[in-house]
């Protein structure tokens, strides 16, 4: 990210070359740019020329926590870079048992969020773009010889827009100045809007979202709640659900992937970000944060791993969503 | 696919009346994996048995399915039969056709297709039952009884003369409990010490009854048969093996402090003994209030101890012990009733509870066993004695009777006749509750031979008059409002379980109601057991009771502890949970949501691309596990599962009742 | 009732089945799972008392109500159910002492939740009764028959390929 004239890669580059080159850590996980000007996929640095491509700019949406589980396999220690969520979804990890905290060295970005590719179409107005400047909180949007400016708000993804802790917790090292808290007063919206409808309108609105789902799990690669040595939807005994992609299938497995997210989702939303079909699954995973917040109070999944999640306790004067009578 | 036998039973009409019998053993004929069937009039009989025993030889039966009563009838029956047959007793299902269908409907086109379905689903799980073997556990030949008042001291007689040894721990300096505070006990007013004191003696002397006073049980963990117990006994600050109890450090001791034992009323010394009876009769140093712990001077004590038995130094000791039954005996508290406002309690002397009340006719009391009032050393004329304060009380939540109070309110009130002929006592009631076994003519003979006036209604205010109390009440019989100028009010405060009681049941693993006393596992037929299996409760501490009750519950549970005590091995649960170590990833939530602690971490190791990796995972100790099934669901990867009820058995039956 | 119904679906017993129930009004499959120790021993009571209600209701015995995973309760929508219903012992007398109180909060999130899927509220229910509550095990079977018949057949998530609406 190289907004108003600071070069950030260079900065980060700096603080992390020396732990990796002085074995403090044997692999970095960051990103890197891809094959367009619009994605940063993920580094794994292990020496000096590895560290040279490392990137970040207004792209770096992918959770890098997720891979920790499978590198740690191979490596003593590896470091990662975090964004708010990323950091959240290590915390995630940690509480999970899937990651050892102390093999991990943290460090923080404060992230300003991320920006979305068709956004970022949808303002070229037709056009091509062929890349961006950033400054002041506007987006520059340059493309066949014409350039476009709009809000940097307007075209963030979907998961930044209703994010509410940019600033990475718990990290072992900030590599930057924290950026200002936000406002989400959206966040819940989608699901508000959904609710209000009737269950039939809500059955039909779902039934169209899910007949699209192709059960490629790419949403539960992404994920890091999804943390199953072998997910239920691919075990032999019992089978659960069949393999075919068929409605009421295809119910079961997004309500059940959503219901395992209960009280550990940390609203990433990078599910939703890796469906190829665009089917609205941080809304399933939004409905039972909003649910578990107003019946059992406020949670935060990730936020404090100390902190029990909801459905792991109880309260005996808890309420209920069904008659008590 | 396993050879399958289903048996209907007819149980007389009583199934066949409704149930159309032919059909379903026709129907049954066609379910997966079944190739032999029968029905008879009663299955459970002798003949029924040998029917299921003979099908399972002769057709190499290797599940059973019976369509009978409701197995919590006679599942066990069966499985004894099908055991008797040389099949693991596991591998029997039963369908409900008789509690769940023949007697809830009349219809019997409709009982008859409900009657298949529950035998299709029976015989759908069956097909996926396995052998199950209940773990065998060994029982530690001891015993611990917490509590040392009477209901404590009982059960620990009763064990030990069983000829098991026993621990008593009892948090006070001496054991006695609540009954060492009272004068007399009702119906029969022979003196509470005459009759405690010997069971305190002989308790002490008793060569398998170990007494740890002043100590406090601090960890409970295991399970029945092998509790581990860490208790800890708080330093005395006496060398008890030295004391030989002469009373003198206590007579030298410059500090006095209020007496818990005499209910705040008197004063006792920074090193006492709680009562003169105490047992053991050793003394112990209040900590806070000794001049040496506070300001590390005086040390008269010390100085003066014939034995040289005081020791400042001493620490707190942990004795960690194995126990294999635990009997529950903390017994109780009574409501401070200050809360209770209009009663003036706590503005004025001459308001006393019960309890307090009680020590005034203690010879060793804090009045020295004179009836007088508090403010002026006179002797009342007027007593008031309000019933139910805190009990039977729906507005602030106390809705229970506490049981006792009509019967110790009927005691006092003639002592009190008994020490001062010229008082008057009045009673305010709601009804007077004197079931027992001579109970009823024992409160006959308060009012009717002792004149105590009972007045049936409740007291709206007590008001500090001058030198007297003026109470205010109404007599709901005769719907006048009534006004007795009072010397003493006598408030029967209602019995409330101990204060720490919910913490105290945490660390031994018991559960309590909404008022904190401890649960009994059924109100009828388990009122000694608790839900954790070996550990029993008795007394107040279950909830408010006299003390025959007590008693007798005490004995109760100490022949539920003996009977556990006396068994070579116990039997465990056979339907437990078990990992499925290559699925598990170790996120332990099954650990968090087990109610009995029977999940830990385990380290195994795993090969990963040539080298070994080591990664944590669940394990479940199915002596502990007590087959509720949470785990599972807490298991998002199904890899922990519960025999007996496993995924694929739910599923099975699931679909089966929706085919 | 035929016979047929209760044999392993091949073409013809299907169609056969599917003949009958035209002759027959509809009537809805209610899945209940009930806890041993209250629930199930409530049931129990309610027959011992002959307390009458439709025999709509077909129950699954599981130990606790904590040892409900939500997936039975889709599997049974799927597989036909018009109804199911959780019942276990009333939070605090849990024979696991802590079960239900996991399963409150559990169940009332995933109640929510299929709600939101579209599922009609009446269709999922969890109830608290206790092994001396015959009478209400009974009420509640009449009562969720009444409200599932009223409703009429679910046919969200259920999967065609099993249990035909009729």
């Amino acid at each position: 990210m190289a907004e108003n004239n600071v070069d950030y890669s260079a900065k980060i580059r700096g603080v992390v070359a020396q732990d990796l080159l002085s074995g403090r850590i044997d692999l970095l996980l960051g990103w890197e740019k891809g094959h367009y000007w619009w994605q940063s996929r993920p580094l794994f640095a292990r020496d000096q020329a590895d560290l040279e491509r490392l990137a970040w700019d207004s792209f770096c949406a992918v959770n890098l926590s997720r891979y920790l589980v499978d590198e740690l396999k191979e490596n003593k220690k590896v470091g990662v870079l975090l964004k708010g969520c990323d950091a959240r979804a290590l915390n995630r990890l940690v509480q999970d048992n899937m990651v050892p905290r102390e093999r991990v060295i943290a460090y923080g970005l404060p992230c300003p969020g991320m920006l979305n590719y068709a956004a970022l179409l949808e303002a070229a107005a037709g056009r091509k773009p062929d890349g961006i400047a950033e400054e002041n909180g506007q987006v520059t949007v340059r493309g066949g010889g014409v350039e476009l400016t709009v809000p940097r708000d307007r075209v963030l993804l979907d998961k930044c827009r209703h994010c509410l802790y940019p600033n990475p917790v718990h990290c072992d090292q900030l590599l930057l100045t924290p950026v200002g808290e936000r406002q989400a007063p959206e966040r819940f919206s989608a699901v508000q809007e959904r609710e209000s409808l009737s269950s039939d309108a809500r059955f039909a609105y779902w039934e169209k979202q899910l007949e699209r789902c192709l059960r490629c799990y790419a949403c539960r690669q992404a994920c890091p709640y999804c943390s199953c040595r072998e997910c239920f939807v691919e075990q032999e005994q019992p089978r659960w659900l069949s393999k075919a992609s068929q409605p009421s299938e295809n119910f079961m497995f997004h309500l059940i992937r959503a219901y395992h997210g209960a009280g550990r989702c940390i609203d990433c939303g990078e599910c939703q970000r890796a469906c190829p079909v665009g089917i609205p699954l941080q809304e399933l995973n939004r409905k039972l944060i909003k649910d578990i917040n107003e019946l059992y109070g406020h949670y935060e999944a990730g936020l404090d791993p100390g902190q029990e999640p909801p459905l792991l306790t109880y309260r005996p004067d808890d309420p209920a969503a069904f008659s008590e009578k | 696919m396993p050879r399958v036998g289903v048996f209907i039973c007819w149980c007389g009409t009583n199934i066949a009346g409704t149930v159309d019998i032919e059909t379903v053993v026709e129907t049954a004929r066609n379910f997966p994996g079944v190739v032999h069937t029968a029905d008879y009039r009663y299955l459970c009989s002798e003949i029924g048995q040998d029917l299921i025993k003979e099908a399972i030889k002769n057709e190499k039966l290797e599940q059973v399915v019976v369509g009978t009563c409701s197995p919590r009838m006679h599942e066990s029956t069966f499985r004894k039969a099908v055991a008797e047959a040389g099949l693991n007793p596991f591998l029997l299902e039963v369908a409900n056709l008789r509690e769940h269908c023949s007697w809830v409907h009349q219809d019997k086109t409709e009982a008859t297709a409900k009657a298949i379905a529950l035998l299709r689903a029976a015989a759908a799980k069956a097909v996926l039952n396995a052998p199950l073997i209940a773990p065998r556990l060994d029982v530690e030949k001891r015993a611990l009884v917490i509590g040392g008042g009477i209901a404590g001291i009982q059960a620990a007689l009763d064990i030990a003369e069983a000829g098991y040894p026993v621990d008593v721990v009892e948090r006070e300096p001496s054991i006695g409990g609540r009954m060492a505070q009272l004068e007399k006990t009702f119906p029969t007013l022979d003196c509470a010490a005459c009759i405690l004191t010997p069971k305190m003696v002989e308790a002490a002397q008793h060569p398998q009854i170990n007494l740890l006073t002043y100590s406090e049980v601090e960890e409970v963990k295991g399970f029945v048969g092998q509790f581990d117990v860490k208790i800890r006994q708080k330093a005395r600050a006496i060398d008890a093996t030295k004391c030989t109890g002469c009373g003198v450090c206590y007579e030298k001791c410059p500090t006095k402090t209020e007496s818990e034992f005499e209910m705040g009323l008197a004063k006792r010394k920074a090193i006492y003994v709680p009562f003169p009876q105490a047992v053991p009769n050793v003394p112990v140093i209040d900590r806070d209030n000794c001049l040496y712990f506070r300001k590390g001077r005086c040390r008269i004590c010390e100085k003066e101890c014939p034995p040289q038995a005081v020791y400042f130094e001493q620490q707190d000791q942990i004795l960690e012990r194995r126990y294999g039954a635990i009997v529950v005996a903390t017994g109780f508290d009574q409501l401070n009733p200050v809360e209770y406002g209009e009663y003036a309690y706590g503005q004025h002397p001459d308001v006393l509870t019960s309890l307090e009340f009680e020590r005034f006719f203690n010879a060793a009391g804090p009045t020295g066993g004179k009836v007088v009032r508090l403010s002026d050393g006179k002797p009342p004329r007027n007593v008031v004695f309000i019933q139910c304060v805190g009990s039977r009380d729906k507005a602030r939540g106390m809705n229970y009777c506490s049981k006792i109070c009509c019967m110790f309110t009927a005691k006092q009130a003639i002592l009190l006749k008994e020490k001062v002929p010229e008082a008057r006592s009045y009673v305010f009631y709601i009804d007077v509750r004197t079931a027992g076994k001579g109970y009823e003519e024992f409160q006959r003979r308060a009012a009717e031979q002792y004149g105590v006036a009972y007045l049936r209604g409740q007291v709206g205010k007590v008001f500090p008059d001058g030198d007297r109390l003026t109470v205010k009440g109404v007599d709901s019989l005769s719907g006048k409002t009534i006004e007795i100028q009072a010397d003493m009010v006598v408030l029967a405060a209602a019995s409330v379980a101990r204060g720490d009681a919910a913490q105290v049941g945490r660390v031994i693993g018991i559960n309590s109601d909404q008022y904190h006393f401890f649960n009994e596992a059924h109100p009828k037929l388990k009122p000694v057991e608790t839900h954790t299996a070996g550990i029993f409760i008795a007394g107040a501490c279950q909830a408010p009771k006299d003390i025959p009750d007590s008693v007798a519950q005490a004995s109760a549970a100490a022949v539920k502890a003996v009977g556990l005590l006396a068994k070579e091995k116990l039997q465990g649960e056979a339907c437990t949970a078990r990992v499925d170590q290559s699925g598990c990833s170790g996120c332990l939530y099954c650990e968090a949501v087990c109610p009995y602690g029977a999940i830990s971490a385990v380290q195994i190791e795993e090969h990963f691309r040539g080298e070994k990796l080591t990664r944590i995972v669940a394990e479940v100790n199915a002596a502990l596990c007590q087959g509720c099934g949470s785990c599972t669901v807490a298991c998002r990867s199904g890899s922990i599962n519960l025999q007996g009820y496993t995924n694929a058995q739910i599923l099975a039956e699931v679909d089966a009742i929706c085919l | 009732m035929s016979l047929a119904q209760n044999r392993p679906k091949t073409e013809a017993a299907t169609a056969g089945m599917e003949a009958a129930a035209q002759d027959r009004a509809w009537e809805p499959l209610i899945v209940a799972f009930c806890c041993n120790w209250c629930s199930y021993a409530g049931g129990d009571l309610a027959g011992t008392s002959r307390m009458q209600y439709p025999s709509n209701i077909k129950v699954i015995r599981v130990p606790c109500s904590s040892r409900m995973n939500p997936l039975f309760i889709l599997r049974a929508f799927q597989r036909g159910a018009d109804g199911v219903l959780v019942a276990g012992c009333h939070p605090g007398d849990c024979h696991y002492s802590t079960g239900n109180y996991l399963v409150r909060r559990r169940l009332s999130a995933f109640k929510r939740l299929i709600e939101f899927a579209g599922l009609e509220p009446e269709r999922f229910e969890v109830r608290w009764i206790s092994s001396s509550e015959g009478d209400k095990f009974s009420e509640v079977m009449r009562e969720m028959t009444a409200a599932i018949k009223a409703l009429g057949p679910n046919g969200k998530l259920r999967d065609g390929r099993w249990r035909k609406i009729t």
